[in-house]
């Protein structure tokens, strides 16, 4: 006895030196609250069951979990200065309840309210005040190197939390059904897990990070796992049946193995059940909670994308990344060339690159370009304007002059449609050098430039038969034109426009017959193609 | 270099792509500033400076697509006196496989006359090939035959050279097989084949490059 009068005059005084720091508190924070938060703590107290709040804290449940499935509104419990101690005791002071074994982990929120957890080196963490795990981000962030203005804030937690807290719920719905409060707390949802974190963490990570919570980018994650959720859920619904054998709710055991199973009741902890004649029990489907949750901090941004069109003045670099046998073809690709020279300026962890269609190593790129986007993963900041216009011409200005870009931009996930657009359907246009097995006449000129909208029939070229499948594409040749280089009677630049697909090295020397018609045959000699060079990608938004 | 390029801006006056200027004109509608169409000519003489070559440079007679991309095999008297054929391999590994100019059936005065490709337990032609993997393709060994082709007075079996899948035949040669007499290295080429590399590894100690063939049969 002297030991509860005891520990009620330490809890008294605890009590007072709590509210007083509160006090502190409230003056600092008076401006922002209509009323002091721990008066509306207390009345909020004041006003609830008290049995049940016995009840719930009996079989293990935390003060805020108490308060939240009570229907406590949560900016009443999670101001960021109340700290867990404060909390719990102020629950156990007004209730008289006094815990005798010691729950280290709430039933049903596995600490995650609590502000305990397990971090990456396995070190049990106890946070004591929301404030204390905003610190942790703000320093994450920090660390990092992020240049935000924004962020948003996710959390994630085992699905067993959810399963804990909607049984508990239906066990207290049977055990108190006819009393007058449940309507009122109980029936409507209360608020999850989940949002009283983010609730409690929002506020003072905003003034750390000095920059508002919003739909961003710039994501912070709280990643909360916990080892029995991976459990086989067989075995945790078998051991959910051994308990849920004896309660007048009459769930059946179907499984003869658990009525065995029951009979060795002594073996159950008689703590997490509160026996009392005529009643339900309520109870959690797990047993005292040994373990708490793992929790990883991750902050990230999503993919931010560049846009752009690229130029490729060399005959000797690739489209993208080439190698073979572990030796690069071509010196340099468009993507490395592009990708390593924004990745630094964004301060990303990786880049794809994606391009609207592609030519071969030995083609060039010239005219207007060919639309390009680069995804970058997990930029720390996101360029300017003004930057991206000194990326631009940086890449132009380089010594090798293999690559150009026009027109860079950042841009949002439109960008993917962007690319989409130059795909298939879209016009093409070539320039190719041509040499005939004969001198070119002026009627050749004049009878290829009549030819518009000409259908020809491809077979799969053999140089991409090998990984193709073999069919026969039917392919428009729009328009051409035939313009004489002096000095040279079977050398000729073929300028052309055909649809997005066409083999132009096949149209120019057949392929052994395989394209028909062909330059060769439609001026009824042999021709080879030399050089060809890509002069425009048509895109319908320019 | 000067003079060229003042010639040839005159011919692209002259042969210039009509479809181009229709979108100037377009261009100039909707936006009557002279310096838009200004830039866009200004922006295609750049481009055209790029794309007219140095024809010094130049060969006169330049490698052909064949000679450029494939490497070029022969397997004279394949089988029989006379019956010189040409395996023409893509770096891809796929292999063309057709009659070297000097075989028998040229020689023949009446010329060849007909492809059929109707040999063996099936008709070449009638084989479907399809997707990446190449699906239903036959697997023959390099003696199998892949068509007949008659002349006048005789016939001759034209056989795969090498063991793999029979990717295709050219069907053309069934109702044009005069192609086999305008360029049978090329239009008149028989089928395409897709050996394994251990299989072309152990085909290919057979063959002949064209400079060994050339040696053989006396040839220029």
């Amino acid at each position: 006895m002297s030991n509860e009068v005891e520990s009620a005059q330490v809890s008294d005084a605890m009590e007072v030196a709590q509210l007083s720091s509160l006090a502190a508190v409230d003056s600092h924070a008076g401006s922002c609250e209509a009323e002091m938060p721990s008066r509306l703590l207390n009345d909020a107290v004041r006003s609830l069951p008290y049995h049940v709040v016995k009840d719930l804290l009996s079989i293990g449940v935390c003060s805020r979990c108490v308060l939240r499935i009570l229907g406590t509104e949560d900016h009443i419990y999670c101001h960021s200065s109340f700290s867990q101690s404060m909390l719990c005791s102020v629950l156990e002071e007004v209730t008289g309840f006094k815990s005798e074994c010691d729950f280290q982990f709430c039933s049903v929120c596995l600490g995650v309210l609590q502000l305990i957890y397990r971090d990456d080196k396995e070190t049990l963490v106890k946070m004591e005040s929301p404030n204390d795990m905003a610190l942790v981000i703000a320093e994450l962030v920090k660390k990092e190197g992020h240049q935000i203005d924004g962020f948003s804030l996710e959390v994630s937690i085992p699905q067993f939390i959810l399963e804990n807290e909607s049984s508990l719920l239906s066990g207290m719905k049977k055990r108190y059904e006819s009393e007058p409060w449940l309507q009122e707390r109980l029936l409507s949802k209360c608020v999850s897990v989940k949002d009283v974190l983010k609730f409690a963490i929002t506020k003072p990570l905003e003034t750390l990070l000095d920059t508002k919570a919003s739909a961003s980018s710039f994501r912070i994650r709280l990643a909360y796992t916990h080892k029995m959720a991976f459990g086989n859920s067989v075995e945790r619904n078998q051991g959910f049946k051994r308990r849920k054998i004896g309660t007048e709710n009459g769930l059946q055991n179907v499984n003869d193995e658990s009525v065995v199973a029951n009979k060795d009741c002594s073996d159950y902890p008689t703590n997490e059940t509160i026996a009392v004649t005529g009643r339900s029990s309520l109870k959690v489907p797990i047993d005292k909670v040994s373990e708490p949750c793992h929790l990883v901090y991750l902050c990230y941004r999503t993919h931010i994308y560049l846009c752009g069109r690229y130029l490729k003045y060399s005959r000797n670099v690739s489209q993208t990344r080439w190698i073979i046998d572990e030796e690069r073809m071509g010196e340099a690709s468009v993507e490395e060339i592009i990708g390593s020279n924004i990745l630094p300026m964004c301060r990303g962890d990786n880049y794809k690159f994606h391009a609207a269609g592609r030519e071969d190593i030995d083609v060039r790129m010239l005219g207007s370009g060919r639309p390009f986007l680069l995804e970058i993963q997990n930029a720390r900041q996101v360029p300017s304007e003004e930057t991206v216009k000194e990326i631009e011409s940086k890449i132009n200005g380089l010594e090798n002059k293999l690559v150009g870009v026009k027109n860079l931009q950042v841009v949002g996930s439109q960008g993917w449609t962007l690319m989409r657009e130059g795909e298939a359907e879209k016009q093409k246009q070539y320039c190719a050098l041509v040499w005939i097995s004969r001198p070119l006449e002026d009627e050749d000129v004049c009878s290829i430039s009549l030819l518009n909208d000409m259908q020809i029939l491809q077979k799969t070229p053999i140089r991409v038969l090998h990984r193709r499948s073999p069919l026969e594409r039917k392919k428009i040749i729009y328009w051409m034109k035939i313009e004489r280089i002096a000095e040279s009677s079977q050398y000729f630049l073929l300028h052309l426009c055909t649809q997005a697909g066409t083999y132009i090295k096949e149209f120019v020397h057949g392929d052994f017959g395989r394209t028909q018609p062909s330059i060769g045959s439609i001026l009824g000699c042999r021709a080879e193609i030399l050089q060809l060079d890509v002069t425009d990608v048509k895109m319908d938004s320019e | 270099m000067s003079d060229v390029m003042v010639d040839h801006t005159q011919k692209l006056e002259e042969t210039a792509v009509p479809n181009n200027l229709e979108q100037q004109d377009k261009q100039d509608e909707e936006q009557p500033q002279q310096s838009v169409q200004e830039n866009a000519e200004y922006e295609d003489e750049e481009l055209h400076k790029h794309l007219v070559p140095d024809i010094i440079q130049l060969p006169l007679i330049p490698p052909s697509a064949v000679e450029f991309n494939f490497a070029s095999y022969f397997a004279p008297d394949f089988m029989k006196p006379g019956n010189d054929q040409y395996v023409y391999r893509h770096a891809n590994g796929l292999c063309v496989v057709g009659l070297a100019s000097t075989h028998l059936a040229f020689k023949d005065k009446g010329g060849i006359t007909a492809v059929d490709f109707n040999v063996g337990k099936s008709d070449r032609s009638g084989m479907k090939v399809t997707g990446k993997r190449k699906k239903n393709a036959q697997h023959f060994e390099s003696n199998t035959a892949l068509c007949k082709v008659c002349t006048n007075g005789d016939s001759y079996i034209v056989r795969c050279c090498v063991k793999g899948s029979l990717l295709e035949v050219n069907e053309r040669l069934i109702k044009q097989p005069e192609l086999l007499h305008s360029s049978a290295d090329r239009e008149g080429y028989i089928a395409i084949i897709m050996p394994k590399p251990a299989d072309w590894l152990k085909v290919k100690a057979s063959l002949l490059s064209l400079e060994e063939f050339k040696k053989l049969r006396v040839l220029c």
